[in-house]
């Protein structure tokens, strides 16, 4: 019974992702030249080329690998998005969380330098704590003030991006970039590389280790018990003896370590340096991942790859046709709204049988 | 710059009509917001359907003279603006339908139409116009700005009526003001605007006394979608003449958090949105001093946080005044 409800679920899923993708289809052949050109880039482009004709060669591997980088920012958003909605909470707290996350390798980046594997250690702490705290903030005012988290998170994220922007204009800026950054990151606080010609970083198996240690926090441990019962029914846990609000407080905190990671792959991994506009929105995309996964932290795996999949195929289909890149944000959206639907199959089902009624009941009255 | 000219341009006249401007495509949105959050039905769309009219507004009126060649130009912004209204309706529409048809959570699927939006018009400028920043290659309308007769000879009223260039206010900017009055006598004044007010506060009782929650919350949301609207508009074809990629900036949710900081009514929304009005308008100012404008950028959020942790201690206070005197009674009635 349980296994037939799961795989109704993953069908509804597999179903919902289709019709997106069909309806993104009918958008870019409406704009585009040659349409199946551009969907083929678009679902097809991150798979590397693996060839045998000169022996084994494999190209296009830096696809691959953009693949690989866009996927471990998004499975870590996705993480801390899903610890978010098991509380039954709505922190849209992540954009500012990463943020800062970023903003704290920075300072450590530039002005700590310690020798090489304590000055990455101390900027990943650095980014996790100060992830947990911006977090920790919504999380006390909801828990104990019933301040509206939406409205909290939305603010903190634009006094984060400030923040950000003030000391990096003021205080971390190099003179000589000619653009405003910092300098690039020494070699002793960079993520060291995996996949040679990619940006494929240690960082995928700090995800790995994330999403591991996030299922456990879930599912082994009393805080994720009592996390699971307030998702379920906030009086009846608080009935069971359950500290809802310290509940509610730190599972928005404990999501803010994983945005702050998040923001310590950005520039850490990616960008070597910190820039301005580092994420433009990229906070809001981890809620398609959790979403799609339902909250579980493996399938935030799954989901996380698909999604990256998406969006890295979207910016080859950019580059190599007339079609922009933005057509994977209508298709998150379509995903979104058709996926939160929980009357939409019902509801096809029903007219579909009512249909079938009236066919019916012209066969009885001939 | 020194200190006292700076203060000389925030202690005048010129500073007041600023601060209209800025707060214009804040109070449009929070109106429409307040009246969705009132009927129980939270929009966090504003943003997207703000973005999406102003949009519209500026596609529309940019190609309508290869439409309609030869007809007066204020029909062409009068398109403009018709369309953009109409697709923050349809919007606001949409949102109701998923939410109260197909039983989706009302903040995702808002997320969701501002995640559409952001997309929609990146893509759509890309394909109509060829540019992914803005549509400055298109020659788009304005609104037309109201210019108050006769006063502009008059030294101080002259600026406050028309403005520092005496051209007078965007119409946007009257509607904004305008829309609060009207929300006012609606709410308070009007039968539905208290089953409005009563679909938001007890849905069951509302239901239980014959007014249709359904239909109330889908109107609600699409005059929700007509205000932000209205507020994308000026942005587009008012405050500047062309779209720009994301040209709301959070102006959407900073509205959401007005209505929260004006204590949920039309009055103190005002009110909330002339605060942030003038502490943008303030951080212009200030920006040529020495005082970084970020600083300046994060007063207004904070201040939100701070109003709503006030708002929150003063209704638990009252919380528990209520029931220490009910407590009171009670033992008051055990004696007697």
């Amino acid at each position: 019974m349980k296994n037939n409800k799961a795989l109704v679920e993953i069908v509804r899923i597999v179903v919902v992702v289709l019709i997106a993708l069909a309806i993104g289809f009918v958008i870019t052949a409406i704009v585009s030249e040659e349409p199946v050109a551009a969907y083929t880039a678009f679902l097809t482009g991150p798979l590397p080329r693996i060839s045998f004709e000169n022996g084994f060669t494999i190209t296009n591997i830096n696809r691959f690998g953009n693949w690989m980088e866009e996927s471990t920012t998004l499975i870590l958003l996705g993480l801390a998005v899903s610890l978010v909605f098991r509380a039954r909470q709505f922190s849209l707290g992540a954009e500012g969380q990463m943020l800062l996350g970023a903003l704290a390798t920075a300072i450590i980046a530039v002005h700590a330098p310690l020798p090489a594997p304590w000055h990455l250690i101390l900027a990943l702490v650095a980014a996790g704590t100060v992830g947990f705290l911006w977090g920790l903030i919504p999380g006390l005012l909801k828990a104990y003030l019933a301040v509206d988290e939406i409205v909290s998170t939305l603010m903190l994220n634009v006094i984060a991006l400030q923040l950000s922007d003030l000391l990096l204009f003021n205080w971390l800026r190099d003179p000589n970039a000619g653009f405003i950054a910092t300098i690039s990151f020494p070699e002793s606080v960079v993520l060291p590389l995996l996949i040679p010609g990619t940006r494929v970083s240690l960082m995928i198996v700090i995800m790995l280790v994330a999403v591991a240690a996030t299922w456990f926090l879930m599912e082994r441990t009393p805080f994720g018990y009592a996390q699971k019962m307030l998702g379920a029914n906030r009086k009846f846990a608080e009935y069971g003896g359950i500290n809802t609000k310290r509940v509610i407080a730190l599972s928005m905190a404990i999501s803010g370590i994983l945005a702050g990671l998040a923001g310590a792959h950005l520039s850490l991994g990616l960008l070597k340096r910190l820039t301005i506009n580092l994420s433009s929105g990229l906070g809001f995309e981890g809620i398609v991942v959790a979403l799609l996964a339902r909250n579980n932290p493996w399938l935030v795996l799954v989901a996380g790859l698909f999604y990256g999949y998406l969006r890295t195929g979207a910016q080859i289909m950019e580059r190599s046709s007339d079609v922009t890149r933005e057509v994977v944000l209508i298709i998150q959206a379509i995903i979104i709204l058709l996926i939160t639907a929980e009357q939409l199959f019902p509801r096809a089902q029903r007219w579909w049988r009512e249909r079938r009624g009236d066919g019916e009941m012209v066969i009885d009255r001939g | 710059m020194s200190i006292e000219t700076v203060l000389q341009s925030i202690f005048s006249v010129a500073f007041i009509a600023t601060v209209i401007r800025v707060s214009t495509p804040i109070i449009l949105p929070a109106m429409g917001g307040l009246l969705s959050e009132l009927g129980g039905a939270i929009n966090i769309a504003l943003e997207g359907i703000m973005l999406a009219a102003a949009f519209t507004g500026v596609i529309v009126s940019g190609f309508a003279p290869q439409w309609l060649p030869g007809a007066p130009p204020w029909a062409y912004a009068g398109l403009g603006a018709l369309a953009g209204v109409l697709v923050g309706m349809a919007m606001g529409w949409l949102i109701a339908f998923f939410h109260l048809e197909l039983k989706t959570d009302i903040i995702l699927t808002g997320l969701a139409m501002n995640i559409l939006a952001a997309g929609g018009t990146v893509f759509l400028m890309f394909s109509l116009t060829g540019d992914k920043g803005s549509t400055s290659t298109l020659a788009s309308a304005r609104l037309p700005a109201l210019e108050i007769p006769l006063v502009n000879n008059l030294p101080v009223l002259g600026t406050l009526l028309n403005g520092e260039n005496g051209a007078g206010y965007n119409i946007m900017s009257y509607i904004a003001f305008l829309l609060v009055a009207v929300i006012w006598v609606y709410l308070y004044r009007m039968p539905a605007g208290a089953h409005l007010r009563a679909t938001g506060e007890m849905p069951d009782a509302a239901q239980s006394v014959g007014i249709d929650v359904r239909r109330t919350r889908y109107w609600a949301l699409v005059a929700s979608g007509f205000c932000a609207a209205l507020g994308g508009l000026y942005l587009s074809m008012g405050y500047l003449s062309i779209f720009q990629a994301n040209m709301t900036a959070g102006r959407g949710f900073i509205a959401l958090a007005v209505i929260y900081l004006g204590n949920r009514n039309p009055i103190g929304t005002l009110i909330a949105a002339l605060i942030f009005g003038t502490a943008s308008a303030l951080g212009a100012q200030l920006g040529t001093l020495a005082v970084p404008p970020q600083l300046i950028e994060m007063i207004p959020p904070t201040v939100t946080i701070a109003a709503l942790i006030l708002y929150n201690l003063r209704r638990q206070a009252r919380a528990a005044a209520a029931a220490r005197k009910f407590q009171e009674q009670a033992e008051a009635g055990v004696k007697a």
